[in-house]
């Protein structure tokens, strides 16, 4: 499960923990993004895939949604979660 | 007076900094190192305000720089220690920044770092960092607490943007150094190609 997206700490975008955790395999996460034609930067600790918004994705499983619009935030992490299999969001507050 | 090169980063300090350089009297050039996609657009977009902001002040066209910064945070990422990131991150921004001091005929760099504010402004990291490059370092604020630092953001009208909501830098390590020797730094820059690196960063310079 992952918590309700909240705001970052600086206001910039919306962020996804998985609680409990989750770590992803981002080896994997990278060839289902670019088979699904997603363009990602591979940069080993972390993958940044536009999606749009662009998204940072860590191997702890934290996701980053680059945007402040909270509706995109999470029309990306629901494209994100199909394509990655990834857990759902809480309803409740985060 | 003196020709200098000043790192822009968006936050607080560095417009400040470069404030008290332009008090001065010397002929700035302004140097951004653009972190995407590990940050979002906001602080090329707040540098672009600081810098009307100063270049109304002081009539002066302080011309910036633009480097991609990013494919080497990759490089980094993928092939050093992430623990002394932020130490490598920053020898590359100050590689980056002589390039254009020299292309400018700038007889200095400067900062607008202040003591222990954040993981790499420690003073072996800086020492670190800076020993990548030979032209003398100006720092402005070193001596200034953060008070100080936005009281003056405040009075020349550089805060509120600089406070704008923006992404934090997300290459920044969980544990980021707070000691660093040269010696390790070093050994770390042996496994990639540092001239390439620079060379491609600079090659790709926008001038705003």
């Amino acid at each position: 499960m992952y918590r309700k997206l909240r705001l970052c700490s600086n206001n910039g975008g919306f962020e996804a923990i998985p609680d409990p955790p989750c770590p992803i395999d981002l080896a994997r996460a990278r060839d289902r993004l670019a088979a699904a034609e997603v363009p990602v930067v591979d940069a080993r600790v972390m993958l940044i895939a536009t999606l749009p918004p662009e998204v940072t994705i860590s191997r702890a499983g934290r996701l980053l949604f680059k945007t402040r619009d909270a509706a995109d935030a999470e029309a990306g992490f629901a494209r994100l979660r199909a394509l990655l299999d990834l857990p759902p969001l809480a309803d409740g507050p985060g | 007076m003196a020709r200098g090169v000043m790192l822009m980063s968006g936050g607080i300090d560095s417009p400040v900094a470069l404030h008290y350089m332009l008090r001065l009297g010397h002929e700035m050039t302004a140097v951004h190192l653009d972190n995407r996609p590990f940050t979002d657009d906001s602080p090329y977009t707040k540098i672009l305000d600081h810098l009307e902001i100063l270049r109304a002040r002081y009539a002066q066209p302080i011309p910036l720089y633009v480097l991609p910064h990013g494919p080497t945070q990759v490089t980094l990422m993928r092939e050093t220690d992430r623990h002394v990131g932020c130490v490598m991150c920053r020898r590359f921004m100050w590689r980056s920044a002589e390039r254009i001091a020299e292309r400018e005929g700038a007889t200095f760099l400067a900062t607008g770092e202040a003591l222990g504010q954040v993981a790499s402004q420690t003073l072996s990291n800086m020492r670190s960092a800076t020993a990548a490059v030979a032209l003398p370092i100006v720092r402005p604020l070193i001596g200034l607490d953060k008070q100080e630092i936005e009281r003056v953001a405040r009075e020349i009208g550089t805060y509120e943007i600089s406070t704008r909501p923006g992404v934090c830098c997300q290459a920044v390590p969980d544990k980021p150094a707070t000691r660093s020797n040269l010696v390790q730094i070093l050994a770390q820059e042996d496994r990639i190609d540092v001239d390439r690196m620079v060379d491609d960063c600079v090659r790709h310079a926008v001038v705003r």
